[in-house]
């Protein structure tokens, strides 16, 4: 059999125990345990993908509980099949997925909480960069710092819900200090941020997101500031800044970048 | 072929022990990373790795690139074994004689090839690519595996003394998945272990297995057997000095569990090697 029909019929196995007989074909006749082993290695599979999405999305499994996160691994697999060798990309589209699989329905937050924890996943391995300095904003006059641009850490994420999944994730975390939110009908968004290499969740809001866009798309901090006080008139700009800075949101402005930071 | 005066033994680099072996004097002779897990752009796991390159020899060892897939090999893949070889600039890099993708998906597994002219003709194209994307040889390892395929031209040491022979990279021979092989298909490991070329042998693994009743599976999730310590004491004597692995990725114990291994089997080098210096 050419090696191209082969290991077309070895994937066709792993996806499906009823297409074994194609690659029976081209295995040594008269072991009865072949088909047995050929199950192992699809047991294998499934067990490496399960183990690869139960390492992003800690906190979904959690809430599910362990025999129905095996059982949604398994669909998660068929529907968006792994295109990397890559394990830790496995789970991409898992927050889409959740977002439309029937049995997930009945937990609503199931698809936000899924996002939230992708961009902690993404955040553990986004590039480094080196964050601006409390000393480096307390040196600027205040319309030099109006005037400033930033960029913002290769880490930092959010997500938006109609949901308190920023509580919902921390009181997750082993040593969490925060409980299970009493409603979840409350609104809350998640910022993530990596200050000393492990990504962490803050609470945040939509008008601290809105100043956050703006910087991210090349904005100056005024322009920021006026983009977070167009959601909340009483957005306090202070005290997210000590935020960022605390967090290591703001990093130097890419050099050459014409628009230029002060 | 590492940047140490010996071939002492090292261990497999595995995130739970991160904190002690940052925190400890070099405790071993060198360590081997898996190498997709340092594929991301930053962050802690490269962090660690790349202060642990100036303390320890490195090793990259990949395991999801799938040298032998006709179909659904990643150029991208490989370009980022590139990239993380010249940021770590490590002492060896690695990969399986395997197979992992079909065209669109990937099949996250070491996968067995049939020892055929077809195979051997694709794994020198590929291994003569990776070669040349990193511009250095690197060392290809052989799997365990619990399927047999029908009509094979070449035994294993063939094929791979071959495949050196062929595309000039080395071998990294894994002890323990010659005895699983053996187990599970009647296969001669020591005869095996004889018919390797030694002038190719760049690296040896050394891992736990376990028996079930379908078949002995390589774990990786416990000490070294005494049948493979057997095996593994024939290996030096015809392979000579060359650095030796401890691997361990299921149910990873204490670090110290792992350097026990690690001075076990640096304890049956120094054996062989004063034998054969009495010998000589």
């Amino acid at each position: 059999m050419p090696l191209e029909a082969l290991q077309a019929n070895f994937a066709a196995a792993m996806a499906d125990a009823g297409r074994e007989a194609d690659l029976m074909q081209a295995l040594q006749p008269g072991d009865p345990r072949t088909a047995d082993r050929i199950a192992l290695y699809r047991g294998n599979l499934a067990a490496a993908w399960e183990k690869a999405l139960a390492n992003a999305y800690p906190v979904v499994k959690a809430l599910v509980g362990e025999e129905f996160f095996e059982a949604l691994a398994r669909v998660y697999a068929q529907a968006h099949p792994s295109t990397s060798g890559d394990l830790n990309r496995f789970g991409e589209h898992f927050a889409g997925f959740v977002a439309t699989f029937e049995h997930t329905r009945p937990l609503p937050y199931l698809p936000d909480v899924a996002a939230l924890e992708w961009a902690v996943h993404r955040a553990h391995y986004a590039a480094d960069a080196v964050p601006v300095a409390r000393e480096a904003i307390a040196a600027l006059q205040p319309h030099e710092l109006l005037a400033s641009r930033f960029a913002l850490h290769p880490a930092c994420a959010w997500v938006a819900s109609r949901f308190p999944v920023a509580d919902i994730w921390l009181a997750h975390q082993p040593d969490s200090t925060v409980g299970l939110p009493e409603s979840l009908d409350r609104r809350q968004a998640a910022l993530v941020v990596r200050p000393h290499w492990r990504a962490e969740v803050v609470e945040t809001d939509r008008a601290e997101i809105a100043a956050l866009e703006a910087l991210r798309t090349g904005s100056t901090i005024e322009a920021s500031i006026d983009a977070a006080l167009a959601i909340e008139p009483d957005f306090d700009f202070a005290r997210a800044l000590l935020g960022w800075l605390e967090w290591g949101v703001l990093v130097e402005s890419p050099r050459g970048d014409p628009a230029g930071s002060r | 072929m590492l940047d140490t005066p010996s071939n002492r033994t090292g261990i497999g680099l595995r995130t739970p022990h991160y904190r002690e072996l940052l925190a400890r004097e070099a405790c071993t002779g060198w360590l081997e990373a898996h190498t997709e897990n340092y594929f991301g752009d930053g962050g802690y796991d490269l962090h660690v790795l790349e202060r642990l390159r100036e303390r320890y020899p490195i090793s990259l060892h990949g395991v999801g690139l799938g040298l032998g897939s006709v179909h659904g090999f990643s150029q991208e893949h490989l370009d980022r074994v590139a990239a993380l070889v010249g940021r770590i600039e490590p002492a060896l890099v690695s990969e399986h004689l395997c197979w992992g993708a079909v065209a669109g998906r990937s099949l996250n597994d070491l996968l067995p090839l049939p020892l055929t002219n077809e195979a051997l003709a694709l794994m020198c194209t590929r291994v003569q690519r990776m070669q040349d994307a990193l511009r250095r040889p690197i060392l290809v390892e052989n799997i365990s595996t619990y399927l047999r395929f029908a009509r094979e031209e070449h035994g294993e040491a063939a094929f791979l003394n071959e495949l050196a022979a062929r595309t000039g990279c080395g071998l990294l021979v894994d002890v323990n998945n010659l005895y699983v092989n053996q187990c599970n298909h009647g296969v001669d490991a020591a005869a095996i272990l004889d018919a390797i070329d030694p002038r190719h042998v760049g690296e040896i693994h050394l891992a736990g297995h376990v028996a079930t009743d379908l078949a002995v599976i390589d774990h990786h999730g416990d000490r070294v057997a005494p049948p493979v310590w057997e095996l593994y004491q024939r290996a030096l004597r015809r392979f000579g000095d060359v650095p030796t692995l401890i691997e361990w990725d299921t149910d990873v114990p204490a670090l110290d569990v792992l350097l026990d291994e690690a001075a076990r089997a640096e304890a049956c080098r120094e054996l062989v090697l004063a034998e054969a210096a009495h010998a000589a």
